[in-house]
């Protein structure tokens, strides 16, 4: 199962994004000493993310992960470096063209407000919204609910469409999400921690889905994750960051090594082989074992 | 094509298989739903502008004087038959202008609260949260207490008010906006400081005013509607007419901010413009409405979470029915206001309060309701 990783994602001419010396701070406080780089949540970062691949973000907290994201969803501005998408410089595409390309789901979404699992989905049709006197509230068309029925089949909640969103469990949620995302049609799906909060089974459904939904579309796709041993079941690479830089990027095989994760987290880990695929799982090591490393089944 | 997670070995990692082709089957619940929103959006907006015609026929009959059906009709088609036409002044001189200023006021007063708790995602969030109220009240007090309500005939005292509430927009917007942005939090905070501001500073100017103005000024608070000038209901009408426009075409973009603000501008909502736009629209119109009629609570609030309860949260909705369900709250109330003690009134924020805070604390209750989750 090892060589699975290897075979080569659909080549294109352009990468989904190309990433040079980027570097981002929130805040923007000018007495530090120029030298100091200690604030930068984004350390001059260098990236390409190929078209096509599902590539994984793995890294401690407070590691840039998130910040990544909404700096190549245009959320934030980077204060150094440039980000091309499909060779188009980001910061020059207007927000709507870029909702065309990119979808992004978030972590934390407020469900307070009454809001239907299908309003939620449509919600995804605002980047193609045509407005105009006679649709100034902006009503969808027949082809916005095609794009959303399909999402829904995707990832299969349509007999969800009129319940509340606040009512549906968090695995029924966070699918209503993904459809969402689907219905912007997108080329690159990004995800912010889509397995968080949810029990095993949900984690199951939510990563079929994704793996179904990124071989049929063939989009790309940027999965930011704690779960280490879910990038590594179904990343094409992962990206490990710290401190707001790459530490290494690769195949799940390459670079789920415990010396690198024992670097990168401080703490030491546990590595053998996946019982059913081989690819590299992560356990944290027993209660007597903190002194003793132990590296089994590496492929 | 569903998954099922199964107890037997897992088959995730298996070899990519030929990707089969994206399924093309139709729900049959999904065909309908296009024809059942559309449907719906016809059927609640025609209900609604029919209760609203009742309301208004409802409210023209009732007051110090009830008139019957058959004078009614007679003066609504002018078909005086010889007979002296009190009705008529009745209706159209006197009932007719202060119903419609209650149309109109309830309307701006609910579809300002809507689009508000929208903007700061907070459900106690009214059109008096950003100050604009106690500044008008503030420009009110002074206006009387220098002697000058009478001047511009009649016209003083809301002239007054709306420089007070004009003045406090540019001061929470001072306080709040920061490098191009609008803040929610800030926002909020901005119109809690400046309300208390111009309360104490309001405190202070009551206390050295005479008897009779003092009660003109309590009687305002309190929130009343008189029969308004032609100007002001024009003014008023105007006002509310283009704020219904700016706020319809920011609704699609309000229900992605009330979801989360981030995955909204993801989405390709411009939220520094939105929030911008809602913020100075309700502003402006909350000014003008209370210049005219004081402060009239609950409407605002209360409107709003009951239109939710009944057609969700869809602000393309939400937004144009809750300013009708508000026009005809305050007419009916303001109905009621002049009836009960007539020849004597009422002020309808005593009305609209007695209602609106036992429903409120029922809708806390009742924990059906999520937006007090």
């Amino acid at each position: 199962m090892s060589q699975q990783a290897s075979v080569s994602p659909i080549c294109s001419p352009l990468p989904a994004f190309e990433v040079r010396q980027l570097s981002f701070r929130y805040d923007s406080v000018r007495s530090r000493p120029s030298g100091d780089r200690s604030a930068w949540v984004i350390n001059g970062m260098e990236l390409t993310v190929r078209e096509g691949e599902i590539l994984g973000v793995i890294g401690p907290n407070g590691s840039g992960k998130s910040s990544l994201l909404k700096l190549l969803t245009k959320l934030v501005r980077p204060q150094e470096g440039t980000i091309r998408l499909f060779g188009a410089e980001l910061g020059a595409l207007s927000r709507e063209s870029i909702s065309r390309q990119v979808a992004y789901m978030p972590q934390d979404l407020s469900y307070d407000f009454p809001f239907s699992a299908l309003d939620m989905v449509l919600m995804g049709r605002f980047p193609y919204r045509r407005g105009g006197l006679w649709n100034l509230v902006g009503w969808e068309g027949q082809e916005d609910l095609a794009a959303a029925e399909e999402a829904m089949v995707q990832t299969d909640v349509t007999h969800l469409a009129n319940r509340m969103i606040a009512i549906l469990s968090a695995g029924e949620r966070q699918r209503v999400l993904l459809a969402r995302a689907l219905a912007q049609v997108p080329r690159v799906l990004m995800l912010d921690e889509p397995t968080a909060h949810l029990d095993l089974n949900h984690q199951l459904d939510v990563c079929r889905i994704l793996q179904r939904v990124h071989e049929q579309l063939q989009v790309t796709v940027l999965l930011v994750s704690h779960d280490i041993n879910l990038a590594s079941q179904y990343c094409d690479r992962i990206l490990i960051m710290k401190q707001g830089a790459v530490v290494c990027i690769g195949p799940p095989q390459d670079v789920i090594h415990p010396r690198v994760l024992t670097e990168v987290y401080g703490c030491q880990v546990l590595v053998d082989a996946h019982p059913d695929t081989g690819l590299p799982r992560v356990s944290l090591p027993g209660q007597d074992r903190h002194q003793t490393v132990a590296v089994s089944g590496m492929v | 094509m569903i998954v099922q997670p199964s107890s037997s070995q897992t088959t995730v990692s298996n070899p990519p298989m030929m990707a089969p082709p994206v399924p093309s089957r139709r729900y049959e619940g999904t065909a309908s739903w296009q024809a059942l929103r559309a449907r719906r959006w016809y059927a609640v907006m025609g209900l609604m502008i029919l209760l609203t015609c009742g309301a208004v026929v409802f409210c023209l009959q009732f007051g110090a004087h009830a008139l019957t059906m058959a004078e009614l009709w007679s003066a609504l088609t002018f078909s005086t038959d010889g007979r002296e036409d009190v009705a008529r002044i009745i209706i159209w001189d006197i009932r007719f202008p202060r119903i419609l200023m209650g149309l109109f006021v309830g309307a701006a007063l609910a579809i300002t609260g809507a689009a508000l708790q929208a903007l700061v995602r907070n459900p106690l969030a009214d059109p008096y949260v950003l100050g604009i109220s106690s500044g008008a009240a503030l420009g009110a007090t002074i206006g009387l207490a220098l002697g000058l309500g009478a001047i511009v005939g009649g016209l003083g005292l809301p002239l007054f008010a709306f420089i007070g509430g004009g003045l406090s927009i540019v001061l929470v917007y001072g306080i709040a906006a920061s490098q191009g942005q609008l803040p929610m939090h800030k926002l909020l905070l901005a119109g809690v400081i400046v309300n208390a501001v111009c309360s104490a500073l309001m405190m202070f100017a009551t206390s050295i005013l005479n008897p009779a103005s003092l009660y003109r000024v309590v009687l305002w608070l309190m929130g009343t509607l008189s029969v308004p000038s032609i100007p002001a209901l024009i003014g008023i009408g105007f006002c509310l007419l283009i704020a219904i426009v700016l706020l319809l075409r920011e609704s699609q973009a309000l229900n992605l901010l009330a979801v989360g603000e981030d995955a909204a501008r993801s989405l390709g909502v411009e939220s520094d413009r939105v929030q911008r736009t809602v913020f100075l629209v309700s502003a402006v119109l909350t000014g003008a409405v209370v210049s005219v009629s004081g402060m009239i609570g609950f409407v605002g609030m209360v409107v709003p979470h009951l239109v939710r309860i009944l057609c969700g949260a869809d602000h393309r909705l939400l937004l144009p029915v809750s300013a009708l369900g508000g026009g005809i709250l305050l007419m009916v109330a303001d109905t009621v206001a002049r009836t009960v003690v007539a020849p004597a009134e009422i002020p309808v924020g005593v009305i609209t309060a007695l209602i609106g805070g036992p429903f409120f604390i029922y809708l806390l209750m009742t924990r059906k309701y999520r937006f007090f989750a």
